[in-house]
């Protein structure tokens, strides 16, 4: 009786609370973005101007692309340092391993408002950074002013815990003793890094690339407190449609996109990575 | 000149010496086994020989060259370890592959090369497998393969068949020392099993703490022994504790409940308290009928119980002074369990060591 009903349990049970929590909202949306808001009512009238208006009206798209172009260069920035420092910790570690790692994911224990403000004192023109420039006499970084640059900034600050916590985890599954083997048949170390270990975990730097990619898409906090005019990313355009513009069927429709988008991406991104020659087996160790 | 030195070669961990001052040298035909127990720093020696390990002191050469500085990718020698470390990402043909492409060999030859270790090892059919979809044993040719097909200066084996079962094991012992005579290159040995390194050694080294106990062909190791560790390491003993006398050219050993006779063994002082070793197979029962007079060399004793071995049979005996095992061929007369024997043995069969040496 238990052996059948174990089963039931184990999966039944998460995919009630994924249909009940999230295809449902889901579904809302999807609804939601095929009807219309009219002074800040919701009019249910089925039609697809939300969309039409998403595709033509440019700053939409600009936004968009703002914003992929924004998340591809944060994830890249935050894979290139997770890198090293997860190598680092596994390397180099030793019993303080999982406190260092631990110790990445301090930044979580307050709330990410917090983090964005605390940088914008860091950063804004009277921040520390520029008031130390200033106070040695140097001009101030323009750069870093409420800028894409201060964005970014900012967004690589809040991801890259994640991304080294993953990506750690994944190096803590790699067998060290692989890149021996590859040394002792003639591959200099870094040919050996290339060969063997970059493989290996790339199934896992994916994990931690798209943990970054994907919130910095929908990213609003750090755009609003740290970006500038020119500054606005599709998700703080996609929170404005449900906050001050009351327009939330558009909203609606800005999320269907970025779904839609972001399961292209996941997709393609599997389709291109060949699992086995990543070492994943999906059947766990063998 | 030897093929493969190692020359004053130690490795300090902390405060202890995992390796300390070995001197070996290997010949380019040799099969060497390094035969200790786990943490006797065997291991850590084979490390060396490959360049993972960078010694604190002393040097390695090989084929003649001062490698002590080479990284292992520079050192031109193939190892097979314990876990395979197959790269669990590439298929069995792109593992055989990766010397060759590191070594930067032309496409033909590779085929050739990736085809004969394919065809040596009855690999063929599995080429586009995964480690993981291979048995143990097809892992264990895949590693070995792989660390054949770029015809190495030497290849070190880590313990490779400590993860096998046992008729696996000794299928693979014949196969792996047929290897090594036909490539002519030397292997070098890491074990804890003194069987394996029995039945593949031209020579063994007994490691314990880092150092080397003996280098001696294997015959020496297991018949004469050299040291009370290798004695007790080496096949299976019975040991008697007494005191020396020396009696003219020969000498008895008064352990109590029996007294052994033995060659004199100089360097021993009269009254020394010793060890003696007496392996099992070279104890030999007979009937109390058959030798009345217990003398030296012999006890008489009871049959406890039998351990039936297929070719010969292990005798668990008891005696006035505690356990003892022989081993006998079951072609000679059989005994069972509760049978009153004599066991006797040879002189020259009996190994003395200062007992100091023995404890420690």
């Amino acid at each position: 009786m238990r052996s059948r009903l174990a089963p039931w349990l184990t999966l039944g049970v998460p995919t009630v609370f994924l249909i009940a929590l999230f295809v449902l909202p889901l579904l809302s949306m999807l609804v939601l973005s095929v009807w219309r808001t009219e002074n800040y009512h919701i009019v249910q009238d089925w039609n697809l101007r939300n969309y039409w208006v998403l595709a033509t009206d440019g700053a939409y798209a600009t936004f968009l692309l703002r914003s992929i172009a924004m998340a591809t260069a944060v994830s890249v920035i935050c894979t290139a340092i997770a890198w090293p420092v997860a190598y680092g910790i596994t390397l180099y570690g030793g019993r303080y391993k999982l406190l260092l790692t631990l110790g990445f994911a301090v930044p979580f224990l307050t709330g990410e408002v917090l983090r964005v403000i605390a940088l914008q004192g860091l950063l804004g023109p009277v921040g520390l950074v520029n008031g130390v420039l200033m106070s040695l006499g140097a001009a101030p970084l323009r750069a870093i002013m409420y800028t894409n640059v201060a964005s970014a900034i900012g967004l690589v600050y809040l991801y890259l815990p994640i991304v080294v916590t993953v990506i750690y985890l994944s190096l803590l599954n790699f067998d060290q003793r692989l890149l021996d083997a590859a040394k002792i048949f003639g591959a200099s170390p870094a040919r050996a890094f290339f060969e063997i270990a970059w493989p290996l975990n790339l199934f896992g730097t994916l994990i931690g690339f798209a943990l970054c990619f994907i919130p910095c898409l929908s990213a609003t906090l750090a755009p609003r407190f740290l970006g500038g005019p020119n500054g606005t990313l599709y998700g703080m355009a996609m929170a404005q449609q449900f906050g001050e513009s009351g327009t939330w069927a558009l909203g609606a429709a800005m999320g269907v996109v970025l779904f839609v988008l972001s399961i292209a991406a996941v997709f393609v991104a599997f389709r291109t990575v060949d699992l086995r020659r990543t070492g994943f087996t999906g059947f766990g160790r063998s | 000149m030897s093929y493969i030195s190692l020359d004053g070669v130690s490795k300090q961990y902390g405060a202890a010496w995992a390796v300390d001052r070995v001197a070996m040298a290997i010949e380019k035909t040799e099969f060497v086994s390094l035969l200790g127990p786990s943490g006797s720093g065997k291991t850590t020696l084979l490390r060396i020989i490959a360049g993972l390990e960078k010694p604190t002191n002393g040097r390695v050469l090989i084929g003649g060259e001062d490698v002590t500085d080479l990284p292992p990718h520079k050192r031109g020698v193939a190892m097979v370890f314990q876990e395979f470390l197959l790269f669990p990402h590439r298929t069995v043909r792109e593992n055989l592959a990766f010397p060759l492409r590191m070594l930067k060999l032309p496409k033909t030859e590779m085929d050739e090369r990736i085809d004969w270790v394919l065809g040596i090892l009855s690999l063929r059919g599995l080429e586009g497998r995964y480690p993981n979809q291979l048995s143990g044993g097809q892992q264990q040719r895949v590693a070995l393969g792989r660390g054949l097909v770029g015809r190495p200066k030497a290849l070190l084996l880590d313990e490779p068949l400590a993860n096998l079962d046992r008729e696996l094991r000794q299928e693979m012992e014949v196969e792996i020392r047929k290897h090594q005579t036909a490539l002519g290159i030397p292997f070098i040995y890491v074990t804890h099993n003194q069987e394996e390194a029995l039945s593949m050694s031209d020579r063994i080294a007994v490691v314990r703490n880092g150092r080397i106990e003996d280098f001696a062909p294997r015959a020496e190791i297991y018949d004469r022994p050299k040291t009370a560790f290798i004695a007790q390491f080496v096949g299976r003993s019975n040991r008697f504790v007494g005191v020396l006398k020396r009696e003219g050219a020969t000498a008895a050993i008064d352990a109590g409940a029996v007294a052994l006779a033995t060659a004199d063994r100089p360097g021993l002082k009269d009254g020394a308290p010793v060890a003696a070793y007496v392996k099992n197979e070279k104890i030999r029962l007979r009937t109390p009928e058959t030798l009345h007079a217990v003398g030296a060399n012999a006890l008489a004793a009871t049959v406890k119980h039998v351990i039936l071995r297929g070719p010969y049979a292990e005798y668990v005996l008891t005696w006035a002074a505690g356990e003892m095992i022989a081993s006998r061929p079951r072609a000679e007369v059989e005994f069972s369990a509760g049978d009153a024997v004599v066991a006797h043995w040879d002189p020259a069969d009996v190994d003395v060591f200062p007992e100091k040496e023995a404890a420690a």
